[in-house]
């Protein structure tokens, strides 16, 4: 049986085509499995799982525990924030505390870029990283693949634009790198204050006009604009950023071609995408969510495999 | 002190007849009493015959930090400077990265009295303004008649240019030298590396070379008004070379330095987010390194310096955000720059720089004070963790595979071999 190249799930960046390939089949058979009326398979029926979140998250933190569950693995969670770091335990000693109590896998998500790479050097587990700072975001790059594969047929080929804020976007990074190992063509578009100045040399192209970016694309990936995250202003107001980059159903209509809407959520309604642009035939936001679960089935079946 | 080096090859570019011979050297009571091809011992000499002996004056290093006090888990100044006579260095200006910063003539002063036994001599800096705040002078005078040979508000910024102005201008009667870090705070941001293709793949935060080159001209146009003797520590791009050439063609008086971990290791290192290669200014690019190389060779870069910053595990083996700036450099220094620059080269570049801070220049001459370091220039050596003097560990240069070792130094009356 063919097996994951590596030990962990740290970033799309460490992954070749064979372990994306072999995520996807795996994926199918789960997507296969968690719409039967019984959802679950007993596979890792003697793993523990932790999953780690050091930062906000709703959306992924519950789409893993699912995927864990389906898969009869024992669940534990632990949401720190900052808090932890204040009282001024180190990333290192609060993993290793949980392991003690013979967990066999972490999911972490944190703030810090490498944590993740940083982690897996010091502890014994394997290591999912749900997201790491500005870094990567694995698994979310492997459902957008993963859902475009199933939309489109194929990923290679096939012409991708990341629209927003791609500075700040763990999933920005991890897509690229997804999709260029696929042989997709990828642009990133949005103002130039949120595109990194040395982007280009991921080997993707820069188009500052929404429009045109559009009618070039098969595919667009609206990031959402996280505020929460811009220490300063990147541009004057949504309003203006909503004139410039946001996607509505008229922009929608008077492209050349029907191409597909894509959002790793959540959305801002009618900041990045209208609402009837994010419910459209065109969008597949809501099969992103459903394909999530089944990728993290997939990602986390094939590293407990290498485990045992 | 009656030690007689045997069969030593000399290197001393400034002497012709003496460098690359071969020569025995006896060093009595803290002198170099002869130099001569043939020497015989007296019964109480203590004489040093080792494989490949070379001999320089003793090498000097502009950017030293310990830490002591306020950190003395991460060096003291008694090993700290053990490690530097271990690491060929005679004399070192030690840095104000301690806490309290010394900002005051007892300050100073408490460093020049810990330091007075060592073979290696410390010659302190002290902070620009008072608690290294950046807002106020500190008592500079009175710091530079203790013994500090310059002002630094350590690896920050002189964000008020005016204050600047003020430093310079303040300190020309007594010839002080004030130093400004080339960092523009808020062109950096965040920033923790080099902005390039690098810190793009790894979603870390960028400091673009603007920020650099910013402040340095800031700077120079501040020396130009004001007049006065400015110190630019570090510099890591190619740009600010250029700047400062373009800067000395005009007549100010500037100096600068570079790190040597700046000249030998690029931003490519950082890929798997190992702390360790985490400096201020950062890892740069090979476009940088080779303009940094260049601009030492043609003049332009006074000094190199291994900016020792030694630092404890707790403040490396974080996430790679929150760990500390900073890498042990000493030890490693001259298996570096031999690498870099051959040995006539590198012992050249490791022995400048100490007219800028008021020092003597050794000289490797019959009747002078002995201020000699001992080395191999051909063995190679792999920096390890359990062979490293410093107390602690945080060397970037381990595993890497540099060329030279030191066999010791000579100064002040003491011998100190490794």
């Amino acid at each position: 049986m063919s097996e994951l190249s590596v030990k962990h799930l740290l970033g799309i960046k460490y992954l070749n085509e064979k372990d994306i390939q072999l995520i996807f089949e795996t994926a199918d058979h789960f997507k296969e499995v968690i719409n039967r009326s019984i959802k679950k398979v007993p596979s890792l029926r003697d793993i523990t799982i932790a999953n780690i979140f050091f930062e906000n998250s709703t959306r992924t933190k519950l789409s893993f525990e699912l995927a864990e569950k389906r898969l009869s693995a024992d669940v534990i969670n632990f949401s720190a924030g900052q808090s932890s770091v204040k009282k001024g335990e180190t990333l290192i000693d609060t993993v290793n505390n949980i392991l003690s109590m013979k967990v066999d896998m972490v999911v972490m998500r944190h703030p810090n870029p490498g944590a993740g790479i940083f982690l897996s050097k010091h502890v014994k587990a394997s290591i999912v990283n749900a997201g790491d700072g500005a870094h990567e975001h694995p698994t979310q790059a492997l459902l957008d693949s993963y859902s475009i594969r199933e939309k489109l047929g194929d990923v290679g080929g096939k012409n991708v634009v990341i629209v927003g804020d791609i500075l700040h976007s763990r999933v920005a990074l991890s897509n690229i790198f997804a999709l260029k190992l696929q042989g997709a063509n990828v642009k990133v578009c949005g103002p130039r204050t949120l595109l990194p100045k040395y982007i280009e040399s991921l080997g993707v192209g820069v188009e500052t006009d929404l429009r045109k970016a559009l009618n070039w694309c098969d595919v667009a990936n609206m990031l959402r604009i996280q505020n929460e995250r811009l220490d300063i202003s990147y541009f004057p107001t949504t309003r203006e950023y909503t004139q410039q980059f946001g996607v509505n159903k008229k922009l929608l209509d008077s492209l050349d071609k029907k191409i597909v809407i894509m959002h790793p959520g959540p959305i801002n309604r009618g900041v990045e995408i209208t609402t009837d642009v994010a419910d459209s035939q065109q969008s597949i936001i809501l099969n992103q969510v459903e394909n999530g679960v089944a990728i993290r089935m997939a990602v986390i079946y094939l590293l407990a495999s290498k485990i045992k | 002190m009656n030690i007689l080096l045997k069969s030593a090859i000399i290197i001393d570019q400034t002497q012709k007849d003496l460098h690359l011979k071969k020569r025995d050297i006896w060093i009595k009571n803290g002198k170099i009493a002869k130099i001569a091809s043939k020497i015989e011992a007296e019964s109480s000499t203590k004489v040093i015959q080792l494989e490949n002996l070379h001999v320089s004056i003793g090498w000097f290093d502009s950017s030293v930090s310990f830490g002591e006090p306020g950190f003395e888990d991460r060096e003291t100044i008694e090993n700290g400077l053990l490690t530097a006579s271990k690491s060929g260095f005679t004399q070192i200006v030690l840095n104000p990265n301690v806490q309290p910063v010394p900002d005051s003539n007892s300050d100073i002063v408490f460093l020049k009295n810990a330091s007075k036994d060592a073979a290696t001599e410390l010659y302190p800096l002290g902070t620009m303004t008072m608690k290294a705040e950046g807002n106020d002078l500190a008592e500079l005078y009175d710091m530079k008649n203790a013994g500090a040979v310059g002002f630094y508000d350590f690896k920050s910024p002189v964000d008020n240019g005016n204050l600047l102005k003020i430093a310079l201008q303040y300190t020309q009667n007594f010839k002080g030298l004030v130093y400004s870090f080339p960092m523009d705070k808020k062109i950096a941001g965040k920033g923790i590396v080099n902005e390039g293709e690098v810190s793009t793949k790894l979603g870390l935060k960028g400091i673009p070379s603007l920020a650099e080159e910013l402040q340095i001209i800031r700077d120079l146009f501040i020396l130009e008004y004001a007049g006065g003797r400015l110190h630019i520590p570090t510099i890591s791009t190619s740009n600010s070379v250029k700047l400062i050439a373009d800067a000395k063609k005009k007549g100010l008086n500037v100096t600068c330095s570079v790190a040597i971990h700046n000249l030998f290791f690029t931003d490519s290192c950082l890929e798997e987010f190992d702390s360790l290669f985490k400096v201020l200014p950062p890892l740069r690019t090979e476009k940088d390194t080779k303009a940094l190389m260049k601009g030492l060779k043609d003049g332009t870069i006074d000094f190199v310096t291994s900016d020792h910053t030694p630092l404890n595990i707790e403040e490396k083996r974080v996430e790679f955000d929150n760990a500390e700036y900073g890498s042990l450099g000493l030890e490693s220094s001259f298996g570096v720059m031999n690498k870099l620059f051959g040995t006539e080269t590198a012992i050249e570049l490791l022995s400048k720089g100490r007219e800028v801070y008021g020092l003597d220049i050794p000289e490797l001459k019959e009747g002078e004070k002995a201020n000699l370091t001992i080395f191999n220039p051909e063995k190679k050596f792999t920096p390890a963790e359990e062979n490293l003097s410093s107390t602690s560990k945080n060397s970037m240069y381990l595993g890497k595979s540099l060329k030279g070792i030191v066999y010791g130094t000579i100064n002040n009356g003491k011998a100190v071999l490794n």
